[in-house]
């Protein structure tokens, strides 16, 4: 009995959850894919990783010339 | 408790399989008809980012064991990094200086973090809990004076895996072995919310960005990627697709997606608005697992850090690999690009941490 019971509640969860991801609003692959594109491009100027600094001096982890690293 | 049975006499449990079954049906067949295009295909016209110049800066050396967790501060300048030996070191990356150094009384130290305010840092592994070192008594603190002033905040019942301050130095989220997440009150100790739906141990977390505000994603050895509602406890989306134990989740800087690596050697990425997978990122020629993931912060970039130790770096949008930085002598187990998106930070079972900018 008690098995049962904590099967029931068990896919009651499961079961709940499916409704809850069922109700979630979607849109298509392409409207997505489209967003994440233009997030990205208008941030792409500020992405260092990408672009680059705009002189070797703007890098915060430059080699110093004058001092050596050990 | 036949009560509880009888109060909803057409919930059997058959009734529950059933609509289970028709749920999933239906959710499969909406994915598909909204998948109407592929990210690499729709990326075609855009250009190639040219050869990266990102070189290796700083090798940061102290840690007597592997290396297998670091986070930056806000100051884009300090780095907390815990080890397998038990110790936690805070770093200035500039100069490569250990400013302190703390003994925790446990040995992997899995995950670590640096509070928003850069006064605090927690910390846990193989205790089962997660404990808060206050950094702010001046200039020069000795390690004997942050050993003094740390506060065990929660416990979980198996290992703690990863933790982060979501916004605030009041709270921090925990996930564990136990396959839960636990969010915390630092102040009280008290677990403000826990979150229940992972099978299996969670080995990583990421909140959202600031504007979106009380969701966050975890991974876990069950394949799954969970998004939570941090204030209802619930999980308010799940996707599948890994074959193997996922090591790392993190959201996309624009918020809509989350990346993934995981041991069956790929990254992905899922959109939560189309409510799938949209990318995966592999090559033949990789075959170890991933540990940590990262986003530049446009996005366009993430890089990897693999069991190979190797850190792969991948074009987000047309899904190729666009460089790879070697000089890890084993494991790289965690990467994070540094807040301001100059430099990255990789650590590794060599037992150092290095600096690429």
């Amino acid at each position: 009995m008690d098995m049962m019971i904590s099967n029931l509640q068990q896919q009651r969860q499961v079961t709940e959850q499916l409704r809850r991801e069922a109700a979630i609003k979607r849109i298509s692959v392409s409207q997505a894919v489209a967003d994440i594109m233009k997030f990205i491009s208008d941030h792409e100027q500020e992405d260092c990783l990408v672009v680059g600094f705009s002189s070797e001096k703007a890098n915060p982890f430059r080699e110093k010339s004058s001092c050596i690293l050990l | 408790m036949a009560g509880e049975v009888t109060r909803t006499p057409d919930e059997n449990l058959e009734s529950l399989i059933k609509e289970a079954d028709t749920l999933k049906a239906r959710l499969e067949d909406e994915r598909l008809k909204l998948n109407d295009v592929t990210l690499s295909h729709v990326a075609e016209r855009l250009d190639m980012i040219s050869l990266l110049n990102v070189k290796p800066r700083r090798v940061l050396r102290g840690h007597q064991a592997k290396v297998l967790c670091s986070d930056w501060c806000a100051d884009k300048r300090h780095i907390v990094s815990s080890s397998q030996d038990g110790k936690m070191i805070i770093w200035d990356a500039f100069t490569t200086n250990k400013e302190h150094a703390v003994t925790m009384p446990t040995t992997w130290v899995m995950a670590c973090a640096y509070a928003p305010s850069g006064n605090l840092v927690a910390c846990g592994g193989l205790d089962n809990k997660v404990t808060v070192y206050s950094l702010t008594s001046g200039e020069n603190v000795s390690s004997q004076n942050v050993s003094s002033q740390k506060k065990t905040v929660g416990t979980h019942t198996s290992y703690m895996s990863c933790c982060t301050f979501p916004n605030s130095d009041q709270q921090i989220l925990t996930g564990s072995g136990d396959s839960t997440c636990a969010l915390w009150d630092v102040e009280s100790g008290q677990m403000l919310q826990n979150f229940h739906g992972h099978t299996g141990d969670v080995m990583a977390l990421d909140l959202a960005p600031s504007e979106i505000g009380n969701t966050f994603v975890s991974g876990s050895c069950d394949k799954m990627v969970l998004i939570w509602d941090m204030r209802t406890g619930h999980c308010v989306q799940s996707f599948e697709g890994h074959q193997s134990d996922i090591n790392s989740v993190k959201f996309h800087p624009s918020g809509d997606a989350v990346a993934t690596g995981s041991d069956d050697s790929t990254c992905r990425l899922f959109d939560l608005r189309a409510d799938k997978e949209v990318a995966v990122y592999t090559k033949e020629s990789i075959i170890f697992g991933v540990n940590s993931v990262d986003f530049s912060v446009s996005g366009r970039l993430l890089f990897a850090g693999y069991n190979d130790y190797t850190v792969n770096v991948w074009d987000t949008l047309k899904c190729t690999r666009v460089s790879l930085l070697i000089g890890h002598e084993n494991r790289v187990s965690c990467l994070q690009v540094s807040p301001d998106g100059t430099a990255l930070s990789t650590g590794s079972w060599d037992c150092t941490l290095r600096i690429w900018a």
